[in-house]
């Protein structure tokens, strides 16, 4: 029997969006029409950004049309729609959780490698900058649904985190106590308080009419169900001696007021056995005042029956815990603290399966199954829970997860790996953001795979380069990741920018960086192009600063001597003129449709009065003249016939003028 | 490795600047006021105020999580990204944007208004250049020049009182990256092909000297002068390093090259009070204060350094506070933060 295939977790991206444009690019209803009259849409993605461009196009131009179409304002505009990105109120978390993120990175790159103690630190910080955007939030001058949505967001998001770092770090710490339940609790009553304190302390300010209170005692069966064992002996010790309230109940209330103070506390100090004889006893204690209380009921009076019930709550009555929790949570909390106070993280699931079958799904927020999933240890199920309350939760929690060792566990329920697929996920949601790009180039740098680094090239490529000291950023940051292709790019992107510009010093430095040689040979064909048409040797500023960088190209080269050789006849230092101009020559450093040029400018040498060239240095001119007239390449520039006879003339008035001389 | 304060603001802040004290002498102010400027999504000014560490008792150490470190007075929306904020005044600041443009700003009332604005740096194909730095003429005078540099390769001149009255000047093929001046009358600049180019400001289209560090092959991102010693400048460049230069052998300068950076250094400063030590920010996220006066020799110079954990991006500007007897210094870093420096010590000393 073939062995049927587990099916893998697929994380699906596709999501349709669906935006109307208002105003919109033609009248509802007459799409027809407006399409008969050569027109169409079109449209184009940014190549970073979450944005695409919307406007009207013809089909043809307009020039092909037999008659004119009249121009409507609709087709002059160009409609930018986006999908939401980061706002800007969480620009400062993401800074501050990108910056945890580089150093859990790194610490975890070194040797030795950070034991729990260092990742429970890292965890902490995160778990801060998220209770720092609540307060910021919390703060904000106008609370609006934006704001109360992030607030509820980053709630979760903390109360997720806090869960995962109390199963796998807090627990897993050498030297505590091993018991999960003191963390559970202080898990629970930290993300979702209760009872809340502001309303303990509205009610114990009612004064004398405290036990009239119609909270009191709903206040007070909280506070048991959440193990607030000394605020809950304090408010019976303040309910006792109040008027209003029975004989039986004022005494049941000191009384339950102590045992909830002798309630036993786990220490490291202590052994398992000592502290089970020391509970053994206070639950006695407990049965023994249920009974007792018990005895005095059918009674209407509703501080005993609160006052039993909070007895039956204490002395880990599961019946009692259900009745009295309002939320999973609370329940699971109160079980795990009066009936296995000294339960291990590896009883969560059983616990949480049996109070969670109790709750119908429907009645389970996204939080509540991805925490349910999380006691589970249903990992798979929990990460996807988690991208769907935050794409930042998701990556976080999955890299954090990897650094515990925690994530190979469940790597093979996914198609691709979870950790690189979220990181790479949340990059993309970064970089549509102007001041997010190196963040988001980061996470795909620091995740360490080959697939994010690809991600990562592409997108570095088309990050905008406002201004030349960006630019300087972004090959940085290449060159720390290794990105070479895309330095090169990126240079060969800056030259071409550059050349267009007319800045064409800077062109050949962004050239010379990649090797292009090429592009710099045209460049510099380009300036001596411009020295021709103009007469005007200008190029010197431009070479001067690419040479003083060390850079060498035989173009450059070309270009250097000629202006030595330009400047030294300039001065009527025609002699080394002469020399500069025979060397360029005779060391073929010129490009081959600079010769004729070149053999042009040695006629006012060769006929000066002044004897330049020797004979021998004569012959080398009219070599170089004659290995152009044969040369068999196409130099790509027509020789003036005219000006190479009166060359020709020149030499030979040279040669006898040597002659003559020697 | 000190710790700087970081006060998240969600704005990439580019550059600040302290401002004078309003009323003429710090140690009256019980406030202090300084600008950023930020780019990219947000292109504003903001102005801030902080409370002066002259007045300051106790510790004297501000908690952040208590007190923020500066409180925002105003802002306004700047045209392209701010590249530079120079004080021309106690209450006037002049702007480098990413348009190429100068734009001078009065501060009235605790707020900024934008006076006037001129486009100083184009390119050839009319397309406006990057205004990358500027510094304003060490005179006593309301008449005084703006001295612009771009990524035109141009130092612009720009008479304070007549923005039209521009005059600009091809200078170097490359990226002119900063622009000071040593003296009312020499304005010197740095280019992204490492070169320091002098100029005389009566005769601003030729370059009186030329300066490049032969040994190694630098491309400068900043430069400054020394307060008092004109002849000495400093340059930040590229690798990490920040270069001091004596220039009064001008065939033959000295360098003195300190390594105190792993990425570019996007400005440096002599410190304003005690002009032994070079202040600069870096790409790699801190700030180095470098003793280059010492006995010592040169591989062992005192150096120390500011970051913030939770400030993991480029450190793109600072500010030292000459107004005070106590350390304040300001700096702005693309993780969206300022972040303060402040010793109520009256110590000058920094080590």
């Amino acid at each position: 029997m073939p062995r049927k295939r587990a099916a893998k977790f697929v994380i699906c991206r596709d999501t349709e969006a669906v935006t109307h444009l208002e105003p919109g690019l033609f009248p509802a209803g007459r799409q027809s029409e407006w399409s008969e009259q050569n027109r169409t849409l079109t449209f184009s993605i940014h190549p970073l950004w979450n944005q695409i461009a919307i406007a009207v196009a013809g089909k043809q131009p307009t020039e092909a049309l037999p008659k004119r179409v009249p121009v409507y304002e609709q087709d002059q505009t160009v409609h930018i729609c986006g999908v939401p990105g980061v706002p800007d109120s969480r620009l400062p978390f993401v800074n501050d959780t990108h910056a945890v993120f580089a150093s859990l990175q790194e610490v975890m790159s070194k040797e030795p490698v950070v034991g729990m103690d260092g990742l429970l630190q890292m965890s902490s910080m995160y778990r801060e900058a998220m209770l720092r955007q609540i307060r910021v939030l919390q703060e904000a001058s106008e609370t609006t649904e934006f704001i109360a949505g992030e607030v509820e967001t980053f709630h979760a998001m903390h109360a997720v985190w806090h869960l995962l770092e109390i199963i796998y770090l807090t627990s897993n710490l050498p030297g505590l106590s091993t018991s999960i339940v003191p963390h559970f609790m202080e898990w629970l009553n930290f993300n979702f308080p209760a009872p809340l304190a502001e309303d303990g302390e509205r009610i114990l300010d009612s004064g004398g009419g405290l036990a009239l209170n119609g909270e009191l005692w709903a206040y007070v069966r909280k506070l048991a169900l959440r193990g607030h064992v000394s605020v809950l002996a304090n408010t019976l010790e303040r309910v006792a001696p109040v008027k209003g309230l029975s004989a039986h109940a004022a005494r049941w209330a000191r009384d339950i007021a102590g045992i909830a103070r002798d309630m036993p506390l786990g220490s490291s100090e202590e052994t398992a056995g000592s502290f089970n004889a020391r509970w053994r006893r206070w639950n006695e204690e407990l049965q023994n005042a249920a009974a007792a209380i018990a005895s005095l009921q059918p009674s209407e009076d509703e501080a005993l029956e609160a006052l039993y019930a909070v007895v039956d709550v204490m002395r880990g009555n599961a019946d009692a815990v259900a009745e009295e929790g309002k939320s999973w949570q609370d329940v699971l909390g109160a079980m795990l603290l009066y009936s296995e106070p000294t339960a291990l993280a590896d009883r969560l699931p059983s616990l949480a399966g049996a109070v969670v079958e109790q709750y119908h799904i429907t009645e389970l927020s996204e939080l509540d199954r991805g925490l349910i999933a999380l006691l589970n240890h249903e990992l798979p199920e929990f990460l996807v829970l988690c991208n769907r309350i935050d794409p930042w939760l998701a990556a976080h929690m999955a890299d954090l997860m990897d650094h515990i060792s925690i994530l190979d566990m469940c790597r093979g329920a996914f198609a691709v790996d979870p950790r690189e697929h979220y990181l790479v996920a949340l990059s993309e949601l970064y970089i549509g953001h102007e001041n997010l790009w190196r963040v988001a180039l980061d996470y795909l740098g620091l995740s360490g795979t080959r697939a994010a680094r690809c991600v990562m090239a592409e997108y570095a490529m088309r990050v905008p380069l406002e201004s030349d000291a960006k630019a300087q950023q972004v090959l940085r940051v290449c060159e720390k990741y290794g990105l070479k292709s895309a330095i090169d790019r990126i240079h060969r992107q800056l030259g071409r920018r550059q050349w267009q510009r007319g800045r064409l010093g800077a062109a050949i430095a962004h050239f010379a960086v990649v090797s292009d040689r090429r592009s710099i040979g045209l460049i510099c064909d380009q300036l001596w192009d411009q020295y021709l048409a103009s007469g005007a040797l200008e190029y010197g500023p431009v070479i001067d600063g690419v040479m003083a960088a060390g850079l060498r190209h035989e173009r450059l080269r070309f270009l250097t001597r000629y202006r030595d050789f330009y400047e030294s006849y300039r001065a009527r230092m025609l002699a080394e003129a002469g020399a500069i101009l025979l060397s360029i020559l005779v060391e073929e450093i010129a490009p081959p449709y600079a010769v004729a040029d070149l053999l042009v400018d040695a006629i006012p040498l060769l006929e000066g009065d002044e004897l330049v060239f020797s004979a021998d240095q004569t012959f080398e001119l009219m070599r170089c003249a004659e290995a152009l007239r044969q040369s068999p390449f196409p130099t790509g520039r027509s020789v003036d016939e005219g000006e190479m006879s009166i060359f020709s003339v020149a030499c030979g008035r040279n040669l006898a003028r040597s002659f003559v001389t020697i | 490795m000190n710790t700087l304060q970081v006060q998240p603001v969600a704005r990439k802040v580019t550059s600040v600047c302290w401002l004078p004290p309003r009323a003429g002498q710090a140690y009256t102010d019980t406030e202090l006021f300084f600008v950023t400027g930020s780019s990219a999504r947000h292109k504003e000014l903001v102005l801030w105020t902080t409370d002066n560490p002259d007045f300051e008792s106790g510790s004297n150490k501000l908690s952040t999580e208590d007190k923020s470190l500066a409180k925002l007075v105003s802002k306004v929306t700047h045209d392209g990204d701010v590249h530079d904020i120079a004080v021309v005044s106690i209450d006037v600041i002049a702007t480098a944007s990413s348009y190429g443009t100068i734009s001078i700003y009065d501060i009235q009332s605790d707020s900024l208004k934008l006076r006037e604005s001129v486009t100083a740096h184009r390119f050839t194909n009319g397309e406006p250049a990057v205004s990358t730095a500027l510094s304003v003429q060490p005179v006593n005078s309301s008449d005084a020049d703006i001295a612009s540099c771009g990524e035109d390769g141009k130092i612009a001149y720009v008479p304070l009182t007549r923005l039209d009255a521009l005059q600009a000047y091809e200078v170097d093929s490359t990226v002119v990256t900063g622009v000071c001046w040593p003296t009312p009358s020499q304005v010197a600049a740095s280019t992204r092909a490492g070169q320091i180019k002098i100029f005389d400001r009566r005769s601003p289209a030729e370059v009186s000297a030329v300066f490049v560090d032969t040994s190694n092959s630098y491309s400068f991102e900043c430069i400054a002068s020394h307060p008092s010693q004109s002849f000495r400048l400093a340059t930040g460049a590229d690798t990490g390093a920040v270069l001091l230069w004596d220039i009064r052998n001008p065939k033959k300068p000295a360098t003195e090259v300190f390594g105190v950076h792993e990425s570019n250094v996007w400005k440096v400063r002599f410190h304003p009070t005690d002009s032994s030590k070079i202040v600069s920010c870096s790409d790699d996220a801190s700030i180095a204060i470098t003793q280059w006066v010492s006995d010592k020799p040169t591989a062992t110079k005192d150096v120390r350094y500011l970051s913030g954990f939770f400030n993991a991006l480029s450190i793109g500007c600072f500010d030292v506070c000459p107004f005070t007897r106590a350390s304040l210094l300001v700096a702005g870093s693309d993780s969206g933060n300022i972040l303060m420096e402040r010793s109520a010590s009256t110590d000058f000393s920094l080590f």
